[in-house]
């Protein structure tokens, strides 16, 4: 019932908003009510349905073939989130959202796409899967829309990756049905073993495909950062926190599920083609060149977009490693990235709402002005550079162990390295943003609303809550292993208990308190301290007033831009996108000039066109 | 009372005792005389024998050593780089000129005293004062910051409208930042212990 | 019960142990660097002295709350990886938290300390932070390599396992003897770590006025003094128990220290200054490629 009612509230609501939209222009604190109320049922469902995992409602006959809904014990993760980071945007965006602007289709899309994730986790059969999967893409396209004048064109960026994706899918879908003869998972999956070589690598090629241009996967990946970044903030968090990661849903579900272990083992063994090794790979380039990528962005969205495609790298290559840390890795981490880039970007968006800008060369010093938005990003930067004591540790934890135990020194090498460079740029983030000298214009910038600050005070918890107590969600990661068929982790509410070494993430923070004491302790024993102003200070004997910029938050990474510069921002990758687009241009201008409008070429072209006839129809006889 | 008194003082003592063996020296040469500090700083003398070091900013700096003539436009900065400086801080004039203008006695642009203006903990005379005195002026500075009888610095607390007298009728009125009136009641400088 | 004590008394004077050590070995440096310069040298526990004066200091200013949690993140991010590098006699913590952790907990006193200078909002802190933070990935690839290569090779990530695999066959059983490739590429990367020259552009005193410290002066600086005499023992230690085989003793941990840092002070003492991209360049052209032909020789079972 409550599995039902998931799909029901979401396409409720995204008829009521619309409807409401349409008739009534203004009516911005009835449509915030609305979709608070709306969104809250969705949540408090997705957490009763618990109880339904395992079981299966029959959706409409389409093609023969009854579709299939129902909760396993991944989907059910992800519903939670999903739902939780939904409520958590509306509620921000109780705050956020003003009159005019992107109101009034905002909510009715919001609950659209909704629709669409939780209809793509709950389908059980690839059929509702690929439709969920169109109606999912569609909606995000339109959520795109809804920002600044450039979003238009960047998402249809976006369209048209995911188009390609689609065909792929319904491809995949189309092969595997004249393969194994149904659409079901189970089904697919219990005939997948009979496969040859040729048709195994083709069903993984068509299925993984559209999940990893969906997941933006090097080099696949260059639709979402300039997507995202020009879309609504609150929307650019939602969408990069958790639609993006559906694409991972469908990695994981299509390796383990559909495909499982036996054909991963077959596809892995051999010798011109390791699917392992391919997926690996892909996620090695994606957690460092995005990530670096990310260093040389001037805009805080544009930024936190880069990285959101560099994280996805990391969950990627923890599934593929198909080890019990890897796979407990790749799937715990889907979580702490998306509490932690909901926590930055909701304060990046936080200072936007105040400043109206999100331009890291012209921001500064707003620590004095919205404290809460700094301790915030903070959190949020801890957890996404991996620092303990914050989740995002834990999860990069397993995976680096994965990596290391498993063999692969250079994949660890590479992770790290991606982790190093999200050091440096959310130092970037954080300090042009909140650090620094603060701009007189700036002077009256005050804290945001109750609103706006309740989720980001809910998310400083969870990303706090969850690196002490990491059992809380790795037992539930442990669950979806077990249905996955991975071996499950062996999980203490304090952390892991792994074979060789283990990890107590309880001692680890108690012992970070204990130090910070006596830390303060030391730090008592001086004399006294006064807070000075930041004009107060060292210039080599220049008086500095309003009138002087001192402030260093330009070309930040100075030496890296002279080193690798050119390279990031102007990878072979874009090349190659630009020049695909010059050859489609170039195509389409010869075709235009068929068309020369005079009627001797039409008749040309006509008298030709019988010629040929002829000859194919003689051919043919 | 009494006793508790010596105690704390007994304390006192030796961390005094341990803190005068280090010392960071701030140099301010925008006169001349910065010739006399490389020798004093390398090999032949050797300046960090006594724990003296040179440092970059006034906020790590305990000596504000100032070399040759002042300009009135240079004392400007010298007033704002020694506010900077935390206190205990000792300002050492360097050579006649910081003394009495020296040579520059008559010149219109350059200050004649600089204790009239600053708290100077003590003078190295000479035109220009050799490292031997240099050094011989330092180590008398160590000593007395071990008796604890080097409170020069207390002075401008104290005594500060005096001192911002002085530097008025030299440049007018200046915004250094710091409110040193309002800085000596929030570190209880100049008060009387009880 | 009894272990019950020891263990309270090693967690409260492992810090004061490894602060002493550290003093001494500060002193030492200073006056290594000074011999070579022909010149007396101040003290052997000079950096007692500075740390003394700097929190004697009757006024400091700051310049926010930041600015102070920052430097008692310093300080705490230190100690707290401190606590989980094994050293004779205490490993109690080892067994939470391996080589990964450790890694992790001593990017808190980076990231602290960067916070906090950017809150001074001076341009030369931010500056040094800016050449800190690109230096860290200078050196840290080659080292976090390195230190792959050896856990891959001994099948664990914990610190005080691989101590012990070293420790199983005396010094031929040591890292830098089995995986000399290795060693010498950390031995890089330590440089790189200890901000010694060539790799102590972040300071640069002439150039961006000691760049983080700009605006740090008595408590603050004395923190920053405290944390950095620790580090010297956590940083040389780490070196020693990865590749040096660790110590059965005190005298030996001592020891090995003592050389290590020699070594390490007498690059230092006759070098000049690397650009930022110079360094960066250097690690990656030297250390890193090193790092990575020890690797792939363990990889394919060679050593």
């Amino acid at each position: 019932m409550n599995t039902f009612l998931l799909l029901i509230f979401p396409l409720a609501g995204f008829l009521i908003a619309a409807l409401f939209s349409a008739f009534s222009k203004k009516g911005l604190v009835v449509g915030k009510t609305f979709a608070f109320l709306g969104f809250s049922a969705i949540v408090l469902v997705a957490i009763m349905a618990k109880s339904e995992i395992g079981s299966i409602i029959y959706g409409p006959m389409m093609f023969g073939w009854q579709l299939q809904f129902g909760l396993t014990a991944i989907s059910w993760y992800f519903a939670l989130m999903i739902s939780g980071i939904s409520w958590l945007t509306v509620v921000f965006s109780l705050g956020a959202l003003r009159e005019g602007g992107t109101y009034p289709m905002y909510y009715a899309w919001l609950f659209a796409k909704n629709l669409g994730m939780l209809g793509v986790i709950l389908s059980q059969d690839i059929l509702a899967f690929f439709i969920m999967w169109e109606f999912m893409s569609w909606t995000t396209y339109f959520l795109l829309q809804q920002g600044t004048k450039k979003a238009r064109s960047t998402a249809m960026g976006y369209l048209i990756y995911a188009i390609i994706a689609s065909m792929i899918l319904f491809a995949g879908i189309i092969f595997l049905h004249q393969a194994s003869g149904s659409f079901g998972f189970s089904e697919i999956a219990s005939t997948v073993a009979g496969f040859d070589m040729r048709t195994l690598i083709l069903a993984a090629v068509l299925l993984l495909a559209p999940m990893l241009i969906e997941s933006a996967a090097y080099p696949l990946h260059r639709w979402m950062a300039p997507a995202y970044s020009s879309a609504e903030t609150g929307i650019t968090a939602f969408l990069s926190a958790i639609s993006t990661r559906i694409g991972l849903y469908g990695v994981a579900i299509f390796l383990f599920t559909v495909l499982g272990f036996t054909a991963m083992k077959k596809l892995s063994a051999g010798h011109y083609f390791n699917l392992q090794v391919v997926i690996m790979t892909i996620g090695a380039f994606t957690m460092v060149v995005p990530t670096f990528t990310a260093l040389f962005q001037h805009d805080a969205k544009k930024l936190m977009a880069w990285h959101s495609v560099g994280q996805g790298g990391y969950m990627l290559v923890g599934l593929a490693t198909a080890t019990s840390l890897g796979v407990a890795g790749g799937l715990f981490h889907i979580f702490t990235y998306l509490t932690y880039v909901t926590l930055i970007l909701f304060c990046i968006a936080a200072v936007e709402y105040r400043t109206g800008t999100t331009n890291l060369n012209s921001l500064g010093g707003l620590i004095k002005k919205q404290p809460i938005a700094y301790v915030g990003l903070l959190f949020g930067i801890i957890g996404l550079a991996g620092i303990p004591p914050m989740n995002g540790f834990v999860s990069k934890w397993l995976i680096y162990r994965s990596l290391i135990l498993g063999g692969h020194p250079f994949l660890a090498l590479a992770a790290f390295i991606g982790t190093l460079g999200t050091i440096l740029s959310v130092y970037k983030l954080i300090h042009n943003i909140f650090l620094g000298q603060l701009p007189e214009r700036y002077n009256d910038v005050k804290e945001v609303g109750f609103f706006m600050q309740l989720p980001i005070w809910i998310l400083m918890l969870v990303v706090l809550g969850t690196g002490v107590f990491p059992g809380l969600i790795l037992g539930w990661v442990a669950k979806i292993q077990v249905s996955l068929g991975v071996e499950p982790l062996a999980v203490t509410l304090s952390g892991v208990q792994a074979s060789a070494g283990q990890l107590n993430m309880n001692v680890v923070s108690s012992v970070f308190g204990a130090t910070m004491l006596v830390a303060f302790i030391i730090f008592l024993i001086g004399g006294r301290r006064r807070i000075v102003g930041q004009y107060n200070n060292y210039a080599a004997g220049h008086f500095l007033d309003k009138t002087v910029k001192y402030n260093f938050n330009y070309n930040f990474y100075s030496a890296y831009e002279h080193i690798f510069g050119k390279r990031f921002l102007n990878p072979p990758v874009k090349r190659g996108e630009e020049g695909l687009v010059a050859l489609v241009e170039r195509a389409s201008d010869f075709a235009r000039r068929i068309y020369t409008g005079g009627l001797n070429t039409y008749l040309a072209y006509s008298l030709g066109a019988v010629i040929l006839m002829v000859v194919i129809l003689k051919g043919a006889i | 009372m009494e006793k508790t008194i010596t105690q704390r003082s007994a304390w006192d003592k030796v961390l005094t005792k341990l803190q005068k063996r280090s010392l960071w020296m701030l140099h301010y040469c925008t006169g001349c005389g910065a010739v006399e500090l490389p020798p004093t700083m390398t090999a032949r003398f050797d300046m960090e024998r006594f724990g003296i070091m040179p440092m970059v900013t006034p906020r790590q700096a305990d000596i504000l050593l100032i070399t040759g003539y002042l300009s009135v436009k240079t004392l400007k900065r010298v007033v704002l780089i020694y506010e900077q400086m935390q206190s205990p801080k000792y300002v050492v004039g360097f050579g006649s000129c910081t003394i009495n203008g020296g040579m520059y006695w008559n010149s219109y642009a350059t200050i004649k005293s600089l204790d009239q203006y600053i708290p100077v903990e003590f003078y190295l005379a000479g035109c220009m004062p050799r490292p031997e005195a240099i050094i011989e002026g330092f180590t008398e500075l160590i000593d007395r910051i071990g008796e604890g009888k080097a409170n020069s610095w207390e002075d401008y607390y104290k005594n500060y409208e005096f001192y911002r007298k002085n530097q008025e009728h030299v440049f007018g009125t200046i915004d250094t930042r710091t409110d040193i009136p309002d800085d000596a009641k929030y570190f209880k400088i100049g008060e009387v212990e009880k | 019960m009894n272990s019950v004590i020891g263990l309270v008394v090693w967690i409260v004077f492992y810090p004061l142990i490894a602060f002493t050590v550290g003093v001494f070995l500060g002193g030492y440096g200073r006056k290594f660097t000074a011999r070579v310069q022909r010149r007396v040298g101040p003290s052997w526990i000079q950096p007692f002295f500075d740390v003394i004066k700097l929190m004697r200091k009757r006024t400091n200013i700051s310049h926010g709350y930041m600015h102070d949690i920052s430097l008692m993140m310093l300080v705490s991010g230190t100690m707290l990886s401190l606590y989980f590098i094994p050293v004779p006699g205490f490993h109690y913590f080892s067994q939470f938290g391996d080589f990964v952790v450790i890694i992790y907990l001593l990017l808190i006193p980076s990231l602290g300390m960067a916070l906090g200078v950017g809150e001074t909002a001076n341009p030369n802190g931010s500056i040094g932070i800016s050449r800190a933070l690109q230096m860290l990935f200078g050196y840290e690839v080659p080292f976090v390599l390195t230190f792959i290569g050896m856990a891959m090779l001994n099948g664990t990530t914990s610190m005080y396992e691989l101590v012990q695999i070293q420790q199983s066959g005396g010094i031929a059983t040591w890292g830098i003897v089995t995986h000399p490739l290795l060693g010498i590429a950390a031995l890089f990367a330590l440089q790189g770590m200890m901000n010694e020259k060539p790799f102590e552009v972040i300071i640069a005193p002439h150039e961006i006025a000691t760049g983080p410290m700009t605006e740090m002066g008595g408590k603050y600086m004395g923190m920053m003094f405290i944390q950095h005499l620790i580090n010297l023992f956590v940083e040389l230690t780490i070196y020693a128990n990865l590749f040096l085989g660790g110590a059965k003793n005190w005298f030996e941990l001592l020891f090995k220290l003592f050389v290590l840092f020699t070594l390490i002070l007498s690059v230092n003492s006759v070098f000049g200054r690397f650009r930022t991209d110079d360094a960066m360049r250097f690690m990656w052209k030297i250390p890193l490629p090193l790092a990575a032909i020890g690797v792939v020789g363990i990889m394919l079972g060679i050593g």
